[in-house]
């Protein structure tokens, strides 16, 4: 017998459709799918905290976040998810558990999380006004500057949000991871908040 | 000019004549401008008669021009936009409106039920309580629904809004309440200071009472100021203006609620626009510039149409241009009240006289009486005669005892102010009682708030100026902020003084809470009746109960009740504040959440699949699952279900089962760590094999169950119920972190990361042989029962393989990459094609389980014991696990204890009921001899029977035992076998087969 295809499909796959969405003329929200990404939660061990980190800088070059942070490096994102704990993001295939198993050997434990998150960008002018009506936290510049992250909700659902890196017109990019049962749910209340000032739908492969 | 708007004045106001809007009120179609409220317009067109009271429907006008009004509701817009008690001075006029009066019937001016006013006499305080005391039966089936069709206000719309609301937060340094000289003047502080500042302004333009009353600040004139201070507000990034919001509360940490009526002033909101957005502000600090309320002078008639507040008339002449009376009388007792007079000569209209309750006037409102040629009397008014026409003649009680009469067609009354202390005292704050300006004034407030201006009891305009302005500069600074604040507007003050008055003794009815139709003499019954704390006048009396929350009636309600009582003001005291301010929208605070979206939904990695093969879903919490799938021709669920079952128990199916919790347990101590959350061992357990655990509340009661996997020396993966997956993850983490810190494990969950698929039936293997890489050995040898691991897939995937059954068929469950979910369901009805692999939902899961004994939810329902579900042999006696000790309690191992058994009717073609009570055969159904009830039942297609899990007394011992199944509920008795639990293969040689 033929072997099995075993296509790939985001949790977004059927509620996203890509184009304009809401009020018509100039967008006022960009709303875009990343869905070709690798996630590993990084947990230190009992006592290997800073043996772990001495991993993650041997990895990655830069020190794991220990605050709620988003660390960007040249292939991979370190977003801080916990007390002695981190996610890395990277694109598919970049960093995977099998590519960290050695890396954080004997001072982590890993699980993967790459199929248990979608991963939502939201930018443009009425970005933090779409997401003033589905987060509690002050995204005011000022207050969330780039590298910000929060593990926090939005409509009841668990998400990992943080700001990346501006996009090149200069607008604000957040992120938000959500658990990939709860995405569709999630997407359908951001579209409801971004209807007002127009949104521009869209999905790509590539993370940011 | 537009229309017949008869009361309009020909310049000023801050109305464009250039906009003319049409709209109807009763069916009448009238024309006001843009500018206007609903109110003003009928102000403009000489409507003076606008609803019927509460009780008694009696004639009622415009009371007020602000949110506090009682009178002036209405029906606003129809069908399904239809929304009763809206207040027409708060209702902005668009093209179109439509509006309706309230409590009437059959139309406003002949009212059938204004006979009520006949028995006046006897609809006092307490009528209710006091009457339809009996019988006792009559009061849900005939007393009540007369008197909700006789009293009561506007009609709701009784179909679904069509229109969308949502909810958002906002951060800031300072919120500022109201955008009077007091808020505006706190903004600029603020803001100047360089501080994020929300001003919050009910109205849809900013300015307060400055708009009605003017004056001079900075050397401009109160628009030329307001002009000039929002220019420079708006300037600043920082400062954000919200018209048409109200700060309603004050919650903890300095959360504030807001309510913005986005689009209430046009018919229906523009495509993709919601009508009103909740707001939670968080703020550091808070300014309250809530301004003042002007109250009412309690006297016979004083609810006859014409009569109103006299800041009320000044704002309709001055904002509106609209002129509510042509020849008016003033009755004050305070120095405010007389700016009345001189907007009504200003403005062209006639004054008939002023009744001032003061022992003196001042010289320049004498000379001012006397150039405009009306009298000044000294005394109060003592009634009104009038009716649904609106005011004709005015009885005043001068000073000394001789008696006036006064013809007006209009009544302007000041009895002073009230600072709205609302959210000043919404943290149980009690406001404290000033004498100088007769009035309850904020003693504190919540952390972070402070009041300013009039809300402060600061009545001057300079005054407001100045406090706005050094406590938004005040909070700008606690806030962090430093800026230059620049200097202060300022403005002159003006003289206040006031001599209190209350009430004025006359004939007639004299209404303290116009909108619950509460008189002065019903607050003097409640005193005579013992009803004297102003709690009890408040529920008595219903005083202050009604949509407005008392706003002009509440003090004038408890100063009366002070007279009566003998005490002071301050000692009768005030009641409690509660929150919002005005009435909010049940939508606003739902928000998104209603219908489909009431709460967020969780879909299974096969939910698209399901649905294409046209499942039939059910709500799990918040899972949609795919409870069975129904095929042409299939009569019924049953039918597919018993389908979907006879397919599994002599072949193959599969059902999606990802809505497991799952959890990694990792670290070197995970075995440990699981040995002391479960009942039974696990660091016991080899790797490669799966064991079914049971985990305890501390207090000994089953929490829940569940599949563990040993994947690795340091890496389990452990399965919680669908309902509990949440839970247990938390109760991990909690004994994790705090009740066995030492232990080196780490917890995640990985519900999300995988899907999962139960394979159940005969021929599963046959199936997983054509999907699983050739090279995997599936035997009994190869992978025997409770067997876990790893395995490829034809195709280049890697799956997690567990030998575990829940349907006590030969089964496995198969995980893969969630995102792979989709593919394996249609690889599985692929690869078992051949076999006539059937996707089953839940319902034929549940048969199964039942039929295989297996408990559930139904029997995990927090007050079984180990024991109880028949498992009370896991629970090891080698270990310490959470809840062993309080589980060896007397009562819970007691011998009588409800346990699960099995149960069939005698009847074979009989329905079992789950709910139905076991009695003993022969006794009277009751308490006393309730030996349990039915848990779980289903049709089970092996024994061709209803059957059915219970829990019943010595369950297990009576085996055989006919009882009788009672359901009161339905109607039914019958009887019942009770049996061995385990109805199919009780040796389990299919699953291990």
């Amino acid at each position: 017998m033929a072997d099995f295809s075993w296509d790939v499909r985001s949790p977004l796959d059927r509620a996203l459709v890509a184009g304009s969405y809401g009020a018509q003329g100039d967008a006022g929200v960009a709303l875009t799918e990343i869905r070709n990404f690798d996630l590993v939660q990084v947990m230190a061990r009992r006592g290997k905290a800073a043996e772990m980190a001495k991993a993650a800088q041997a990895r990655f070059g830069v020190a794991a976040p220990e605050t709620p942070k988003a660390v960007g490096t040249a292939d991979a994102t370190l977003i801080w998810s916990g007390p002695d704990q981190f996610l890395v993001l990277s694109r598919g295939g970049k960093h995977t558990m099998d590519s960290l198993a050695p890396v954080f050997a004997g001072s982590t434990s890993l699980s993967d999380q790459s199929h248990a998150r979608a991963l939502i960008s939201v930018s443009g002018d009425k970005a933090r006004a779409v997401l003033a009506k589905l987060s509690s936290i002050d995204l005011h510049p000022d207050v969330f500057g780039v590298g910000a992250a929060a593990a926090t909700s939005m409509d009841h659902t668990s998400v990992t949000l943080w700001r990346g890196a501006d996009r090149a017109d200069g607008q604000a990019v957040f992120n938000l991871l959500v658990f990939s049962t709860f995405a569709e749910s999630l997407w359908h209340t951001i579209l409801d908040s971004a209807a007002e000032y127009g949104a521009t739908i869209g999905h790509s492969e590539e993370l940011m | 000019m537009g229309g017949d708007q008869t009361n309009r004045l020909t310049s000023g106001g801050l109305i464009d004549r250039s906009a003319a809007l049409n709209f109807r009120f009763d069916g009448k179609t009238f024309s006001g401008f843009k500018g206007d409220t609903l109110a003003s317009a009928l102000v403009a067109n000489g409507v003076k008669l606008v609803g019927r009271s509460f009780k008694y429907h009696r004639p009622r006008g415009i009371l007020t021009a602000g949110s506090e009004e009682p009178n002036a509701l209405v029906e606003l817009r129809s069908g399904a936009r239809r929304e009763a008690n809206t207040k027409a001075t708060t209702a902005e006029l668009y093209e179109g409106l439509e509006a309706a009066s309230q409590n009437r019937w059959p139309s406003l001016s002949f009212d059938v039920m204004s006979v009520n006013q006949l028995f006046a006499p006897i609809f006092v305080a307490g009528f209710y309580y006091k009457t339809f005391m009996w019988p006792a039966k009559f009061w849900e089936a005939i007393y009540e629904p007369a008197i909700r069709r006789a009293a009561g206000l506007g009609r709701a719309a009784k179909v679904s809004d069509p229109d969308h609301y949502d909810k958002a937060w906002a951060h800031c340094d300072v919120v500022i309440a109201g955008s009077g000289p007091a808020g505006l003047a706190a903004a600029l502080a603020a803001g100047r200071s360089g501080a994020r500042v929300i001003l919050c302004e009910e109205d849809f333009v900013l300015g307060g009472r400055l708009l009605a009353d003017g004056g001079t600040i900075d050397g401009l004139s109160a628009a030329e100021w307001v002009a000039r201070t929002v220019a420079e507000l708006s300037a600043m990034p920082d400062v954000r203006i919200m018209t048409r919001t109200t700060l309603f509360g004050v919650y903890d940490g300095g959360t504030y609620g807001a309510i913005e009526r986005v689009n209430d002033h046009l018919p229906v909101p523009p495509e993709h626009q919601v009508r009103q957005r909740l707001w939670r502000i968080v703020a550091k600090r808070c300014v309250v510039a809530a301004g003042a309320i002007e109250r009412p002078i309690v006297f016979a008639g004083n609810d006859t149409p014409g009569v109103m507040m006299a800041s009320a008339m000044r704002s309709y002449i001055n904002r509106y241009a609209a002129t509510p009376s042509r020849r008016i009388a003033l009755f004050t007792n305070n120095e405010d009240g007389w700016r009345t007079a001189e907007t009504a000569i200003a403005a062209g209209l006639q004054v008939a006289a002023v009744i001032d309750a003061r022992p003196d006037v001042s010289p320049a409102h004498r000379s001012l009486a006397s150039k405009g040629g009306f009298p000044v009397l000294h005394g109060a008014i003592s009634g009104v005669d009038g009716g649904k026409g609106g005011v004709r003649k005015i009885s005043v009680a001068l000073t000394g005892g001789a008696r006036a009469e006064v013809e007006a067609d209009g009544l302007a009354v000041s009895g002073g102010w009230n600072p709205a202390v609302g959210l000043t005292s919404y943290h149980r704050g009690r406001p404290k009682w000033r004498v100088d300006i007769a009035a309850f004034v904020p003693d504190g407030a919540p952390p972070g708030m402070v009041a300013a201006g009039s809300a402060n009891g600061a009545f001057g305009l300079g005054a407001c100026l100045r406090e706005g302005f050094e406590a938004g500069a005040a909070a700008a600074r606690d806030a962090g902020r430093s800026g230059n604040i620049g200097s202060m507007p300022v403005a002159d003050d003006d003289a206040f003084s006031i001599t209190p008055l209350w009430h004025v003794a006359g004939k007639g009815k004299a209404f303290v809470d116009q909108q619950h139709d509460v008189t002065a003499s019903d607050v003097e019954l409640a005193q005579r009746e013992g009803f004297q704390s102003v709690e009890h006048l408040k529920r008595y009396t219903t005083l202050g109960m009604a949509t407005d929350q008392g706003k002009t009636s509440n003090v004038a309600g408890l100063a009366i009740m002070a007279a009566v009582s003998g005490k002071s003001i301050p000692e009768t005291g005030t009641t409690i504040y509660r929150p919002p301010y005005v009435p909010v929208a049940i939508g606003a605070f739902a928000g998104h959440h209603r219908d489909e979206n009431f709460h967020a939904t969780r879909l299974t990695p096969s939910h698209h699949w399901a649905a294409e093969q046209g499942a039939i879903f059910v709500d799990t919490g918040l899972w949609k699952r795919a409870q069975w799938y129904p095929r042409a021709g299939e009569k019924d669920w049953l039918e597919s279900v018993t389908r979907e079952v006879k397919a599994v128990r002599s072949g193959v199916g599969f059902c999606d089962v990802s809505t497991l919790g799952k959890i990694d347990v990792h670290g070197p101590d995970a075995g440990a760590f699981l040995d002391r959350v479960y009942i039974n061992a696990f660091s016991s357990l080899a790797v490669g094999k799966a064991r079914y655990g049971l985990m305890l509340r501390e207090d000994g009661i089953v929490y829940d169950d569940g599949t563990t996997s040993r994947l690795a020396e340091d890496h389990y993966f452990l399965t919680t119920t669908t309902a509990k997956a949440g839970l247990v993850m938390q109760h991990l983490e909690f004994c994790r972190q705090v009740l066995f810190p030492e232990l080196d494990v780490q917890l995640t969950s990985v519900s999300d990361q995988w899907a999962q698929f139960s394979i159940a039936g005969p021929k599963t293997r046959d199936l997983l042989k054509v999907i699983v890489d050739p090279a995997e050995d599936l035997s009994n040898e190869g992978f025997p029962f409770m067997g876990a691991r790893e395995v490829g897939l034809r195709g280049g995937i890697k799956a997690r393989l567990f030998r575990i059954s829940f349907s006590g068929e030969m089964a496995f469950e198969i995980s893969v990459p969630a995102r792979y979910g989709e593919a394996m369901a249609r690889n599985l009805m692929i690869a078992g094609k051949p076999f006539g692999v059937t996707p089953y939902g839940t319902e034929a899961l549940g048969v199964m389980r039942i039929e295989k004994g297996h408990v559930a939810g139904p029997e995990l329902n927090g007050t079984t014991t180990a024991g109880d579900l028949g498992l009370g042999k896991m629970m090891s006696t080698k270990k310490d696990f959470i809840g062993r000790v309080m589980a060896g309690r007397e009562a819970l191992v007691s011998p009588n204890r409800q346990v699960v058994v099995g149960i069939k009717p005698t009847d074979k073609a009989r329905r079992l009921r789950s709910g139905a009570h076991i009695i003993p055969k022969g006794e009277t159904p009751g308490p006393g001899n309730d030996q349990g009830y039915v848990t779980s039942v289903c049709f089970s297609p092996v024994l061709d029977q209803w059957i059915g899990l219970g829990l019943v007394e010595r369950g297990r011992e009576r085996i055989g035992e006919i009882v009788r199944a009672h359901d009161p509920l339905r109607g039914e008795d019958y009887d019942v076998e009770l049996c061995n639990s385990v109805f199919y293969d009780p040796d389990g040689g299919r699953q291990r087969g």
